[in-house]
């Protein structure tokens, strides 16, 4: 077990509708999901006395969203980071916790990821908006590889050609976390999808499909951490933090295409860590949520942190095994492939709610833990979440992990 | 001025002779005394050993496709004249490469051999590119 194992906790999520667009600003947006997570956890701003965020040179800043609501903070920062960086923001917070420079802190992500600049720097339609391409760009950029579409298809690729997984593999993942999304009121798409529909659906960038890739919205999205003795007092039973692991890297992370086996992403570096803090198992893990910027990036992640072999992942999830009541539900909020891109908090938001046993669905007493478990009633709480392993993904060649236990089930 | 609207590599210091050899369509590579290995792309130092002992030797171009994606969905107006072939080419001294495969997308093929080209797209520019073998 890790020193620090179950000594802090995630005690307060919320978030902004997902928009396309929002028409609002990123501090609109992200003071919005700060004050829906101190009401969730039961906190007024003067509680709160740190501040972290992540962006990509997008977005509002700790200080805005601080003067804003009012708050004075011991501590700020906002860090240059996407997927990846919720997951590192938390064990970020548990070292400054521990340390006493803050004691409560709250983690933000505001992103207009839709209306705004997307993912990879262009505007839609526009042209590419520099005329140099500089620094590793020079030696990418110039040849159209642009997105993170055409970068991880290209692990993907490889991926299918050492393994002979095939693309339907891809659609289990797609067509699971639509499912999830089908029950879960704020997902952008919820309609059900089929393996058919997603082989059907139009390419990208080979071997992705449309279904292959993520919904890019508008939206902010916020946790608190605290200490153990402090998340008692507050509204709802803490979820605590079992362990993880944190922007783990690869070796030769700059040139990253130049390591032996490019689908040899970092996860593989940092699951025993994760598990060896959290002292547990992998038997003893309820359910996950494992970062879909695309299908591939869910897939790759289940045998990079162990739950399967090397090469074996295609055959893993078959058959529904990530649906809802199979056994290794994942992403159950829908994720990034079906109720909205939020570069990961949106699932540990979700993890936080199912551990609560109070997912915001379809059940009138979803507020008070009073679940059907009735699927075709639109209820979406698992009827056993205790511990959940969450899996994050930056590129290949960075992760992060973050096992969480609830003590309400 | 041409009409040539993809962004164009910008050299530094470390990578420019690659950029010069390219111009004269010539590929050469940073070739490591120490390691007796060759590294791409251009550095000061060499990533395994750091020593500063490199040599630009010209390599024979060819190689194998590593992997590789078809762009369908231009993210830009700048790449909108597709659809295109990406991909990454292990050439033989080594070394994995980023570049575009010239050839109808349904026929390129993870491992399929390949050989080197130049394309003069712009005024002073040159990109290195890749066609079947």
């Amino acid at each position: 077990m890790g020193a620090l194992t179950d000594k802090y906790c995630i005690v307060g999520v919320g978030e902004t509708p997902h928009m396309r667009p929002s028409n609002r600003t990123t501090l609109s947006m992200a003071c919005e999901a700060v004050s829906k997570a101190m009401e969730d956890a039961g906190l007024k701003p003067s509680d709160i006395d740190g501040m972290t965020s992540y962006q990509a040179a997008d977005s509002t800043s700790s200080a805005h969203v601080a003067t804003a609501l009012g708050m004075r903070l011991n501590y700020c920062l906002d860090i240059l980071g996407g997927g990846s960086s919720t997951e590192a923001l938390v064990a970020h917070a548990i070292g400054l916790i521990e340390a006493g420079y803050a004691k409560t802190i709250v983690c933000f992500r505001s992103m207009n990821g839709r209306s705004g600049r997307r993912m990879g720097g262009q505007v839609p339609g526009g042209p590419i908006p520099v005329a140099t391409a500089e620094g590793d760009n020079q030696f990418n950029m110039g040849w159209g590889w642009t997105t993170p579409a055409q970068r991880f298809g290209m692990s993907a690729m490889r991926y299918l050609h050492d393994t002979g997984c095939t693309t339907r593999a891809f659609a289990e993942i797609a067509v699971a976390h639509r499912y999830h999304a089908s029950l879960n009121p704020k997902a952008i798409h919820r309609s059900p999808i089929t393996i058919e529909d997603h082989q059907r659906s139009r390419w990208v960038a080979k071997p992705f499909r449309l279904l292959d890739c993520c919904q890019e919205t508008d939206v902010a999205a916020a946790i608190i951490v605290t200490s153990r003795e402090r998340a008692f007092d507050l509204r709802h039973p803490p979820v605590f933090i079992m362990g993880g692991y944190a922007r783990m890297m690869t070796e030769n992370p700059q040139w990253n295409y130049s390591r032996p086996v490019l689908h040899y992403v970092a996860g593989n570096y940092g699951w025993k860590r994760a598990f060896g803090m959290a002292g547990i198992s992998h038997s003893d893990v309820d359910f996950i949520s494992c970062y879909d910027a695309f299908t591939f990036t869910t897939l790759i992640q289940l045998e990079a942190n162990g739950f399967c072999g090397p090469g074996e992942a295609g055959d893993f999830v078959k058959g529904g095994r990530l649906k809802i009541d199979h056994e290794l539900p994942s992403n159950l909020s829908g994720g990034h492939l079906s109720e909205g891109y939020t570069h990961g908090v949106q699932m540990v938001i979700e993890n936080v709610r199912q551990l609560r046993h109070r997912a915001d669905d379809a059940c009138p007493g979803w507020r008070e833990g009073r679940h059907t478990y009735d699927r075709s009633k639109g209820c979406r709480q698992l009827r056993k979440a205790r511990i959940c392993c969450g899996m994050a993904w930056g590129w290949e060649n960075m992760a992060s992990c973050l096992i969480l236990r609830g003590i309400a089930a | 001025m041409s009409d040539y609207i993809k962004p164009l590599p910008k050299p530094s210091p470390t990578s420019l002779p690659f950029w010069e050899a390219a111009r004269r369509h010539e590929l050469k590579l940073q070739y490591c005394e120490a390691c007796k290995a060759f590294i791409y792309y251009p550095r000061d130092r060499c990533p395994t050993c750091f020593s500063d002992s490199l040599e630009w030797r010209p390599v024979s171009g060819r190689g194998k496709v590593y992997s590789y994606t078809v762009v369908r969905r231009a993210s830009s107006r700048s790449f909108a004249d597709g659809p295109y072939v990406l991909a990454i080419v292990q050439l033989d001294e080594g070394p994995r490469m980023t570049t575009n495969i010239a050839a109808p997308p349904e026929q390129v093929r993870v491992d399929m051999p390949v050989a080197v080209y130049f394309d003069d797209v712009a005024p002073g520019h040159t990109l290195v590119k890749f066609k079947p073998a």
